[in-house]
Parts: structure tokens; C-alpha cells; sequence
């Protein structure tokens, strides 16, 4: 049954590999609109795997990748501590929901791109410029899903906790985040998913390294074995993550282990 | 002897009572007027008392209670619990309520545990008790297991056992087996009675079943359905454990029946 599962995950994937193959084989579509799967597989080796200096982009996915890295969990963590807090916050208070929830939400009615050109008036191009794109477009799914679990308690798991000797704070720790991390699992890893989106974002603009620097780099000089290689890497880095946030998050906590 | 979580008290003689309601009133506001739900209500209870509360919906049945267990503050009136009014929630009122209120991350040995973790106990006393009272309850060894893969009834087991090893002053119980079905009722309904009398735990019990309160009670107040406070009292003078195919229990049955009905 569980072989069957991981097959069934793999069928659509495989499948599109193999029009993939059979467009490319026969000469449908030319190889510099779609390269070959296998030159793309070739290109991707000697991206990840190269020997620096041997092409322009042999053996540069370690830095690309670290520097990515490290844009993404700075944007994501700002998100989070921000998200987290304020949605549980804006949650259980009507007078914190009110003061924000106006404001979070026409801002979030801007298009994420938006503050592209904002942003690179005040940072400048590089690592800042980046870290805010996504820190901000993270933010908003944590911070509706913190504030959607820590409105669904029931007051009954208060009221228990109260009588069973459960201060008012210690109860946020006791009870209002374990009931609500389920939920809160759920933003942060739609916000994790955004942040990759947007770090390509954020790197299109000119930085010398990175992911999405690369896939810029390599559309300048029509490389599109390149671009594919960027694009499928960042998905299956995407998906690393996601799977590593949710194993770390139920190493952490009891309640994110325990509730699915 | 060893020194538990907290002393179990005894039934005393029925000197002060233990829990004295007098003259309550709570509104709720309802279209900018106060509806009225209790109105001058007084009540009380003797130590070691098992008194089951009656009355049709809506007559301010679990309203008495939260007020009672503190989750409410009552709009007038004096709500004393040995002589000192009651302010908040605390573990000498605690409450079983009807769904089910675990917590849903914690395993029912946690739960249990839930209500110790304030207290000064060494880790292996506090193991120690908690596998006395899951005994008690007849859960022995379902301690790991989490509230989802557990039964109605087994859930009500373990709302019980982590209140009563808090040994509250008064068990507020807000029919606490109505969704339960009538033989998992019935059980329950004799462990609750069992566990009771051996600990003289004074109970205020939240039915609308007859039958039920006059399993349970040593009294049984019926609540006025216009919010006029405790209409009538009866004295359940029957010996325990209960037969209820007895003429003299469907006589009481009757009686509580006639009253709901007026």
C-alpha cells in the first residue's frame, strides 16, 4: 500500500518527464525554447558538482545556495517572530484585532512586487533588499493562520485550564499555542513556501549570488539548461524545507507531534 | 502515611455549609436590556452533599454553574465557598464538563497530571498518584493513549480522574454524561457514586434527567423555568446502592416528572 502511495506521487512527475523526453527527442520544440532533459541533467551536474573555473557556472551552486539559504531563513525568522506573536495577539484581543487588522490587511491587498522598487530605494541592491521582500511576503499567511488558531480555542479549554489552577499568561504556554499549533504549523509553512518565491524575487535585481541571481544570469546569456536547472532546484530545495520545518517544529513540541 | 497532593477531606457534621448562594441575580444584555436569567436565587450546600440541579433548557442551569466554578461573575448577589466569596476559577471547584474538554496534545496520563503541575510533588509521587486515581477510574493502562482514540465514556473517566486528584471542595458536574449512551450512563453513574461516597465529595450535579438525578442525589433542586430561582426541594430519603425498578424510586421519578412539567 505504501509502495503503491509513493508511486501514485510520482506519476504525474515522471509523466511530464516523459513528454518531456519525447518532445525533445523528436524535434517538436526546438532546444533553445526547451533543451533536451538530458542536457539540462548534464548542465545541472556540473553546476552543483563542478569544478569552479571550469564554466560559468561549474561548481557554483554551493555559494549560490548558502547565500540563498541564509536570505530565506532571515527573511522567514523575521516573519515568524512577527507573525506569530502579533496573529495570536490580534487572535484573543479584540482590541489589538481591531487596531491591526486594518491595517495588515489593505497592506496585504499589495501585490508582494510592489514593494520591489520601494525596497531597493531603501536598501539598496543586495542582501536587505531581499531579506525584507520576503520577511514581508511570509509574514501575512503566519501571521492569518496564528490569528485564525488562537481565535478557534473554545473558551471551555480556558475555562479547564483556569480551574485546574492555570494562570492567565502561563495559559497562552499552557494552552493557547498548543491548541492553536496547528494552525500555526500551517502558516509558517505556506510563509516558508512564499519565501522561496520571493527571494527568486528579490535576487532578480542584480545580486552577484544566489539562486535566483543565477536564473537572471543565465536568461541574459540565453542559457535556458541553466534556468531549468535553478527552477528545479529550487523546488526540490522548497520541498526539503517545508518537510524539515515540519519535522523540527514536531521535535519541538509535544502539541505539533501530537495533532496532525 | 504519605502526604497526598492534597488532604481528602471527610464528611464532617453539617455544621457551616459549604457552598451559600444568597440572593444571586445575573443578567445577560440582550439588545441593549438586561434579560434576566437567575433571579434571587439562593442555595445551599452541606459538606459531603450530593445534590443534582433540574430544570427544563434554558433556566440558567449551566449559568449557576459557571458562576459557581467562577468562569462568570455574577451581575448581584453573594456566592460563598466556605464563608469567602467567590472571586475566579480555582482547583477547590472544579468542574466535569459535557463535551469533552481534554486537552487534545496531552495523553490521558498527562491530562491527569495536568492539574498537579502547579504543586510541589516529586516526580515519582506525582507518577504514583496519577496511576492511583487512573485506577480508580478503571483506566489502567490507557495512560499513554491520547484523548482521540478513546470512547465517550473512557474521555468522562478521564475528565473525573483529573479533577478528583485535585480533591476539590465541591465537583460541579454539568451533565456531564448526557451524550453518552444509557448503558455507558449507567456505569458511569456508579463509578461516580462509588468514588463519591468513599471520598465524601460534595457534588452539585446539572441534569435534565430524571432518572439520573434521582440515581445521584441526596437532593434534588428543580430550578423555575422563568428564572424565579429554586422552585422546589426533594429529599431522595433512599438507601444506596439505588434499585431503580423500585416502586418507591419511580414515586420520586414521578414527582421530579410532575414538577418539570408544570
Amino acid at each position: 500500500m505504501k509502495g503503491k502511495e509513493r508511486m501514485l506521487t510520482l506519476l504525474i512527475p515522471l509523466l511530464a518527464l516523459t513528454v518531456w523526453l519525447a518532445v525533445s527527442t523528436s524535434g517538436l520544440v526546438p532546444g533553445y525554447l526547451l533543451p533536451h532533459p538530458l542536457t539540462v541533467f548534464d548542465s545541472g551536474l556540473h553546476y552543483i558538482f563542478g569544478t569552479p573555473g571550469q564554466g560559468p557556472y561549474a561548481g557554483r551552486f554551493r555559494d549560490d545556495f548558502s547565500a540563498s539559504l541564509v536570505r530565506v531563513l532571515l527573511g522567514f525568522s523575521l516573519a515568524a517572530a512577527l507573525g506569530i506573536p502579533l496573529g495570536i495577539l490580534s487572535g484573543r484581543l479584540a482590541l489589538v484585532n481591531r487596531l491591526a487588522s486594518g491595517p495588515i490587511n489593505g497592506l496585504r491587498a499589495v501585490p508582494g512586487i510592489c514593494w520591489l522598487p520601494l525596497a531597493m530605494i531603501w536598501f539598496g541592491i543586495g542582501i536587505k533588499t531581499t531579506v525584507f521582500l520576503v520577511a514581508v511576503a511570509a509574514f501575512f499567511p503566519i501571521y492569518q493562520n496564528a490569528l485564525t488558531g488562537a481565535r478557534l480555542v473554545a473558551p471551555i479549554y480556558y475555562q479547564a485550564g483556569a480551574m485546574l489552577g492555570v494562570s492567565r499568561f502561563r495559559g497562552i504556554f499552557a494552552i493557547l499555542l498548543p491548541m492553536a499549533m496547528p494552525n500555526i504549523i500551517t502558516g509558517l509553512r505556506l510563509g516558508m513556501g512564499i519565501a522561496w518565491a520571493y527571494l527568486v524575487l528579490g535576487e532578480l535585481t542584480g545580486v552577484p549570488n544566489g539562486l535566483g541571481a543565477v536564473i537572471m544570469d543565465a536568461r541574459m546569456g540565453g542559457q535556458i539548461d541553466i534556468i531549468l536547472v535553478g527552477i528545479l532546484l529550487i523546488a526540490a530545495i522548497g520541498r526539503i524545507c517545508d518537510r524539515l520545518l515540519v519535522a523540527l517544529m514536531r521535535l519541538c513540541f509535544k502539541s505539533a507531534r501530537r495533532q496532525a | 502515611m504519605m502526604q497526598t497532593a492534597a488532604p481528602e477531606h471527610r464528611r464532617e457534621g453539617s455544621g457551616d455549609p459549604l457552598l451559600e448562594i444568597v440572593g444571586l441575580n445575573h443578567f445577560f444584555a440582550h439588545k441593549g436590556s438586561a434579560e434576566p436569567v437567575l433571579r434571587d436565587l439562593s442555595l445551599s450546600l452541606r459538606r459531603g452533599e450530593m445534590a443534582c440541579l433540574i430544570g427544563r433548557s434554558g433556566c440558567g442551569k449551566s449559568t449557576l454553574l459557571k458562576i459557581i466554578a467562577g468562569f462568570m461573575r455574577p451581575s448581584r448577589g453573594a456566592c460563598l465557598l466556605e464563608g469567602k466569596p467567590i472571586t475566579k476559577p480555582g482547583p477547590d471547584r472544579c468542574v466535569v464538563f459535557q463535551e469533552d474538554a481534554l486537552f487534545p496534545w496531552l495523553t490521558v496520563r498527562e491530562n491527569v497530571a495536568f492539574g498537579l503541575n502547579g504543586r510541589a510533588l516529586a516526580k515519582k509521587e506525582r507518577a504514583h498518584e496519577v496511576d492511583r486515581f487512573l485506577d480508580l477510574v478503571g483506566l489502567q493502562g490507557y495512560g499513554d493513549y491520547l484523548p482521540r482514540a478513546l470512547s465517550g465514556g473512557m474521555k468522562q473517566r478521564v475528565a473525573l480522574a483529573r479533577v478528583l486528584i485535585l480533591s476539590p471542595l465541591l465537583l460541579l458536574m454539568d451533565e456531564p454524561f448526557g451524550a453518552l449512551d444509557a448503558q455507558t450512563r449507567d456505569e458511569m453513574q456508579d463509578l461516580l457514586l462509588n468514588l463519591s461516597q468513599q471520598r465524601s465529595q460534595t457534588i452539585l450535579f446539572v441534569t435534565h434527567d430524571v432518572q439520573e438525578a434521582v440515581t445521584i442525589a441526596d437532593r434534588v433542586l428543580l430550578l423555575d423555568r422563568d428564572c424565579g430561582g429554586i422552585r422546589e426541594e426533594l429529599e431522595i430519603a433512599l438507601d444506596r446502592p439505588r434499585d431503580r425498578s423500585t416502586p418507591q424510586f419511580q414515586l420520586y421519578c414521578r414527582q421530579l416528572h410532575h414538577w418539570l412539567r408544570q
